[in-house]
């Protein structure tokens, strides 16, 4: 997986490309517009992290640039602003997602993991992971060819997971994630654990090795 | 009171005691003038009937004519007369009636005896022409007061006009809405100074609070930045091998410090939003459908309170911004259930026209006037305490009524649309 960064903060880039680097995918880096516009030009990239506040130019001028190129890179935009506007103008102008900071780094790689896959396999998205394969079209989960029937909490742990295998995830970023930053459930933490104890019942019990396990109290693994 | 009517009243008083006044004073210098003016007639006919006496030593023929009346008493031996003046009646024998008059009362010796002598005029003339000088100063006092009246509650009340549009514009005068001040058509050096300082005034203010307000935003953005990089860093960090369940939990303690400084954040960018007006994205929203979706939202935080809940709906819609109706309801639900007590009740009704949410929880009525304030929580809340802020901003933004009233161990808030 190819992915390029586009993001001025540096501490905030360095934490973003440890995170991703680690498995083996290849990630990019542009720390501001001008050199943003030349890899864009030059390469093809399987999804582009792009910071929207850029010290010598708007990000909105790269996804302007991408459409003008007919270039078909996934873009995730991340930015300060919460503001619906820029959410719409970016998403309008061919954006895939758009992720608020702060954010979990294990979000960042679910939300890019998933715009990859929607790019790459055409819409036919298929998760594989040892003996678990998941159709994304169907969102169908199977375990050694078996249906295990998952709760849509279930079935959204389960991606995102994956899409963090061998990452330690914590309960506040799982939290965000199943139930939306509306909600402050920040005392209530015990939800979550009711949702990985079924989860992990249900896999178990269809066959599948237990790979999550519970990390430093903080928060959760998964991985073989 | 009014400027004008103190005004006027300081005015017509003072006019009136000065006309009066001088009424007064012109009547007796005119009066005066007059008796002394009878009184010169009377002493050239004392001095004729003196010279007469003298020439032929006897008296001249007691007279009554022309206003005019001498009368002759002899006086006994030994009398005294003192000579005087004052005023009498005459009786005016033409008219055959009382008239007021005045006399001059003198002694005379003629073929050594003597005599009074009593001249009297009628002063009728003299006392109508100063009745008929009363009467017209009167009448001048009377029409200058009128004009006078007329005079200030027209031409003041229009004189005092921009004054009272810009009173009305200040009155109504909003720092968040964008009208400027107009400027008053009028040539009164004062009021287009008032003008002109009301409105550099308000410029300056607006400025500021711009100034603050962008600060704010500003703030709140580039806090941002920084707070992500205190949560990226985390994330890391807790990749690292072998933390100790220890460090885990302490780790965890600034993730939740983080969390809630991030919420902190966005709510007070939330707040400047909706305050400059920038969410404008107003969609018909059926709003019962909404509170069911909300509501199967929170259901299992509510399961987990092991909360009771009870929900009667009427179809309604209402012409705002989704994502602010959707904060709004936010709001109000979790606050009924962060601040519940454990098997306890909510209760949301929806009926003309209004939504109210009742829920279960301390037994004592929040102070009502400060929990709308900002930052206004009780030590045991977990929020940022602008929750109920941001929903009064947006009520205020559409013109909604938020009221909270503590009634049968309920905590009620309600909206009324």
């Amino acid at each position: 997986m190819k992915i390029l960064l586009i993001e001025d903060e540096e501490a905030l880039r360095d934490s973003i490309i440890t995170y991703f680097t680690e498995e083996g995918n290849i990630c990019e880096t542009a720390d501001d517009y001008a050199s943003a516009l030349t890899k864009i030009n030059l390469y093809n990239y399987d999804c582009i992290v792009l910071d929207l506040t850029l010290p010598d130019g708007d990000g909105m001028e790269i996804l302007r640039n991408l459409k003008n190129l007919h270039k078909n890179d996934g873009v995730l935009i991340i930015s300060a602003r919460h503001s619906l506007d820029d959410k719409l103008s970016g998403l309008n102008l061919g954006a895939d997602d758009y992720l608020v900071k702060p954010f979990h780094l294990s979000e960042l790689k679910a939300r890019v993991m998933a715009i990859v896959r929607r790019k790459s396999f055409d819409g036919n998205n298929f998760i594989v992971f040892h003996e678990i394969s998941i159709d994304g079209m169907a969102m169908k989960t199977m375990v050694n060819q078996q249906t295990v029937n998952l709760t849509k909490k279930e079935y959204d742990l389960l991606i995102y997971f994956i899409a963090n295998q061998n990452k330690v995830i914590t309960k506040s970023a799982l939290a965000e994630h199943l139930w939306g930053d509306e909600i402050d459930l920040s005392d209530h933490f015990d939800f979550i654990y009711t949702h990985i104890k079924n989860l992990r019942k249900k896999l178990v019990e269809a066959g599948c090795g237990d790979y999550i396990k519970s990390m430093y109290g903080v928060g959760y693994k998964f991985g073989a | 009171m009014k400027l004008a009517r103190k005004y006027n009243r300081v005015n017509l008083v003072t006019s009136l005691i000065i006309l009066v006044l001088s009424g007064a004073v012109y009547y007796f210098a005119i009066h005066y003038i007059l008796t002394s003016k009878l009184d010169n007639d009377l002493k050239i006919e004392e001095e004729e009937i003196v010279a007469s006496t003298r020439k032929y030593d006897k008296l001249p023929l007691p007279s009554d004519f022309k206003d005019q009346k001498v009368t002759y008493s002899e006086l006994k031996p030994g009398d005294t007369l003192e000579r005087h003046f004052g005023n009498t009646t005459y009786y005016n024998t033409d008219d055959r009636e009382s008239e007021p008059g005045r006399s001059l009362v003198t002694t005379i010796r003629a073929g050594a005896k003597d005599y009074s002598v009593t001249i009297t005029k009628s002063s009728l003339e003299a006392e109508d022409l100063i009745r008929f000088i009363f009467l017209i100063t009167l009448g001048v006092i009377v029409v200058l007061l009128v004009t006078l009246a007329i005079i200030n509650r027209f031409v003041l009340s229009s004189l005092w006009r921009p004054f009272y549009e810009t009173l009305k514009q200040l009155k109504a005068f909003n720092l968040a809405d964008k009208n400027e001040f107009s400027l008053q058509h009028t040539q009164i050096d004062e009021f287009v100074e008032l003008d002109q300082s009301v409105i550099a005034m308000s410029r300056r203010v607006r400025q500021d609070y711009k100034e603050l307000k962008s600060f704010t935003d500003n703030a709140s953005h580039e806090m941002m930045t920084p707070l992500a990089v205190i949560n990226s860093k985390l994330d890391t960090l807790i990749q690292t091998e072998a933390l100790s369940d220890r460090q885990g939990e302490l780790i965890e303690d600034v993730y939740l410090a983080v969390n809630r400084l991030t919420r902190l954040n966005q709510s007070l960018l939330l707040l400047a939003k909706i305050e400059n007006n920038l969410i404008k994205d107003e969609e018909d929203v059926i709003l019962d459908t909404l509170i069911v979706q909300k509501l199967r939202q929170f259901n299992e935080l509510m399961a987990a309170g092991n909360l009771h809940l009870i929900q009667e709906m009427e179809p309604q819609r209402l012409y705002m911004s989704k994502y602010l109706a959707d904060i709004m309801l936010n709001n109000l639900i979790s606050n009924a259930i962060r601040h519940n007590k454990p098997n306890g009740e909510i209760k949301v009704l929806l009926h003309s026209g209004k939504l109210s949410v009742a829920n279960t929880g301390v037994a004592k009525a929040l102070n009502s006037q400060r929990a709308f304030e900002r930052f206004y929580k009780d030590t045991s809340s977990e929020g940022t305490g602008l929750g109920l802020a941001i929903t009064t901003q947006i009520c205020n933004l559409y013109n909604f009524k938020l009221d909270y009233h503590y009634q049968g161990e309920r905590h009620v808030f309600s909206i009324t649309f």
